[in-house]
């Protein structure tokens, strides 16, 4: 009989305590299953989100650009923007190609002024790829590229009282450094998650920025879009040097560099992932190690008769070995089922979670089939095991037989 | 005409000692035991409790290591060999059949029997074969897939035999093998251990204090306080 056959007829010896060490490996394996798949959803949805309202998977613009702190508007601006729009788009990876004017200003209803950050931007462009324009809470998204209106963020718009169709008036100081203003009618409000965000969000036609601001043609950065997100860095650096070769001595921007948020809260989550994670491991391990200390005990005569047999002690070791990876692969196998059955409840329930501190509303509570967090529960639960086997195991190998034959 | 030398004994203790420590106290279980076990022997270890009868199988089935003294299995001396190489040696060599609960309760009577030959790595249709004959042999034909718990007390020594018999062994050790059995079925463990004795030509070496083990042994060795006190 196979060492593993022998450790399993072990396991089913005691039905009671196996069921219950291994229920309690379910459970945590389960506990790893669903917050590693509430995690991977959070933080895909975060990682989606921040490429499609705005940030794109690659920006391009000049390094003062990125760095920030220019004296005077589109200091650092790009010129030739068709032609690194050809260059970009010659990329077999590119889906779009966004170029926009980034701004401040003030925007005033007539009796109220309100500092905005603006964006101008290619209105159908940014349709086809971008979620902005179709996640509006009144309204609708701008249509042209010289359309003379505004989409305001609900918060900008309600510190204002303004809303669709409403006339704002638009302030800011031009390239060359002069004051100029422009009238423009809000089409639409943008429901922007980000409570700041959205008490400062201004978007605008780029015809209308490059008026308002005297940009003759200039643009402060180029938005790409990709077709997938995984090879955002190596198509940065092949579309840099493309500009390169071309005479463009511009910095290319990955989606990760710039989304300072989605770095925070990833590293967030993978700390609290981790400690979660630790507290169950050493749960589970106080458990089971109880377990097959018990098992050991129980078992001392029968040891001595297998090693006055014959059986070396490594074998011993291993047989006690592979009952503790017997209760974790069975425990992970339930554990998985249990995984299953409650990301089905969870998702049908239709909890909402409440807004995270700065966000303006909450979200559906959604577990996603996480294959890594399966795996890596599975191996968690596995060694722990192990390891809860080892020193009863070892202890087992290494008692004398006339000591394991006495044991009553 | 050609001079052999005789075969070397299966075992030679020579000088055996084996002390106890029972707390601060050091209490001599073994005090400078010569003894040779040849091949076919039916020797029987006899004495009081506690006279050191087992402490003399466990050290001659390499259960145990003495403090003093010297012990050669074939002609070798087996001081220096770590505990896998002692396992080897029980494993080929040796058999044992314990007082009580001396099966495995997972395995069936004819996996208990396999379980020399598994150590052994002999082929699983071989091991079923040769398990199912021992079976048989010692009067269990039949009974090859049935569990220990449902086997009486006579039954499970009868396993034991057969198992302590799967590797061919030169020696078999028993350990007071009629102490939890009825008269019947403690006349049918020796009676049976005796054919086989014969049979086989394996040597059997019995720790006993049941006068009717003492009644069937060719060889009787009486034990007292460590002591070989006489030989018969």
């Amino acid at each position: 009989m196979s060492l593993l056959a022998f450790a399993f007829r072990n396991v089913a010896r005691n039905r009671r305590r196996s069921l219950l060490t291994g229920g309690v490996v379910a459970f945590g394996f389960a506990a790893f299953a669903l917050a590693g798949g509430f995690m991977a959803q959070s933080l895909e949805g975060l990682r989606e989100g921040t490429i499609r309202n705005g940030i794109g998977h690659l920006q391009i613009a000049r390094a003062e650009e990125f760095r920030g702190g220019g004296d005077a508007t589109l200091e650092h601006g790009l010129t030739r923007v068709p032609e690194i729009e050809r260059i970009l788009r010659a990329d077999a990876e590119v889906v779009e190609v966004l170029p926009r004017i980034e701004f401040v200003g003030l925007v005033s209803n007539g009796n109220r002024s309100v500092p905005f950050l603006g964006s101008g931007v290619h209105p159908t462009r940014e349709t086809r790829t971008m979620d902005l324009p179709r996640v509006l809470a009144a309204g609708r998204w701008l249509e042209g590229r010289e359309e003379r209106g505004v989409v305001l963020g609900a918060g900008l718009a309600a510190a204002l009282s303004v809303g669709a169709d409403d006339t704002v008036t638009l302030l800011a100081t031009t390239a060359d450094g002069t004051l100029n203003a422009v009238d423009a009618h809000v089409t639409g409000l943008a429901d922007i998650p980000i409570r700041e965000l959205s008490e400062r969000f201004l978007a605008t036609s780029i015809g209308l920025a490059d008026e308002l601001l005297s940009a003759s043609g200039r643009v402060s950065r180029v938005v790409v879009v990709l077709g997938s997100v995984s090879d955002s860095r190596a198509a940065g650096e092949r579309l840099d040097a493309r500009l390169r070769q071309a005479g463009f001595e511009l910095e290319v921007r990955t989606w990760e560099d710039l989304a300072v948020f989605y770095r925070q809260v990833r590293l967030l989550y993978l700390g609290i992932f981790g400690f979660l994670g630790a507290v169950l491991v050493a749960v589970v391990l106080l458990a089971t190690a109880n377990t097959m200390t018990m098992a050991v005990a129980e078992r001392t005569r029968e040891v001595g008769i297998l090693r006055a047999l014959g059986t070396r002690p490594r074998r011993i070791l291993g047989m006690f070995l592979a009952e503790g990876a017997w209760l974790g692969a069975l425990g992970c196998a339930a554990g998985a089922l249990l995984s299953l059955l409650l990301t089905a409840i969870l998702n049908r329930s239709g909890i909402e979670l409440p807004a995270p501190p700065g966000a303006t509303h909450g979200m559906l509570l959604h577990v996603r089939v996480y294959v890594a967090a399966y795996a890596s529960g599975a191996l968690a639960m596995l060694a722990t095991l192990l390891l809860a086997s080892f020193l009863p195991a070892r202890r087992a190998s290494r008692m004398t037989i006339v000591e394991a034959l006495a044991h009553v | 005409m050609v001079l052999r030398s005789p075969a070397p004994p299966l075992i030679q203790g020579q000088r055996l000692s084996r002390v106890y420590a029972l707390g601060a106290a050091r209490v001599p279980a073994l005090r400078e035991v010569d003894l040779s076990i040849q091949r076919a022997d039916f020797v029987v270890l006899c004495g009081p409790s506690g006279s050191g009868k087992t402490t003399l199988i466990n050290l001659l089935g390499l259960l145990d290591r003495p403090d003093h003294g010297t012990l050669l299995v074939g002609g070798r001396e087996v001081a220096g060999l770590d505990e896998n190489a002692r396992s080897d040696l029980r494993r080929d060599r040796f058999g044992f059949v314990f007082q009580t609960f001396s099966l495995v309760p997972v395995l069936s009577a004819a996996e208990n029997v396999e379980l020399p030959m598994t150590l052994r790595k002999l082929a699983r249709p071989a091991r079923r074969e040769r398990a199912r004959s021992l079976l048989a042999r010692v009067g269990l034909q039949g009974k090859d897939a049935v569990r220990p718990d449902l086997l009486s007390g006579g039954e499970r020594q009868r396993v034991a035999v057969a198992r302590a018999l799967a590797s061919d062994p030169e020696v078999v050790f028993a350990d007071e093998p009629t102490a939890n059995l009825d008269s019947r079925g403690a006349g049918e463990i020796l009676d049976l251990m005796r054919e086989l004795n014969a049979e086989r030509q394996v040597a059997f070496v019995v720790a006993t204090h049941d006068p009717r083990v003492v009644e069937r042994a060719r060889r009787v060795i009486l034990i007292e306080d460590g002591r070989i006190v006489r030989e018969t």
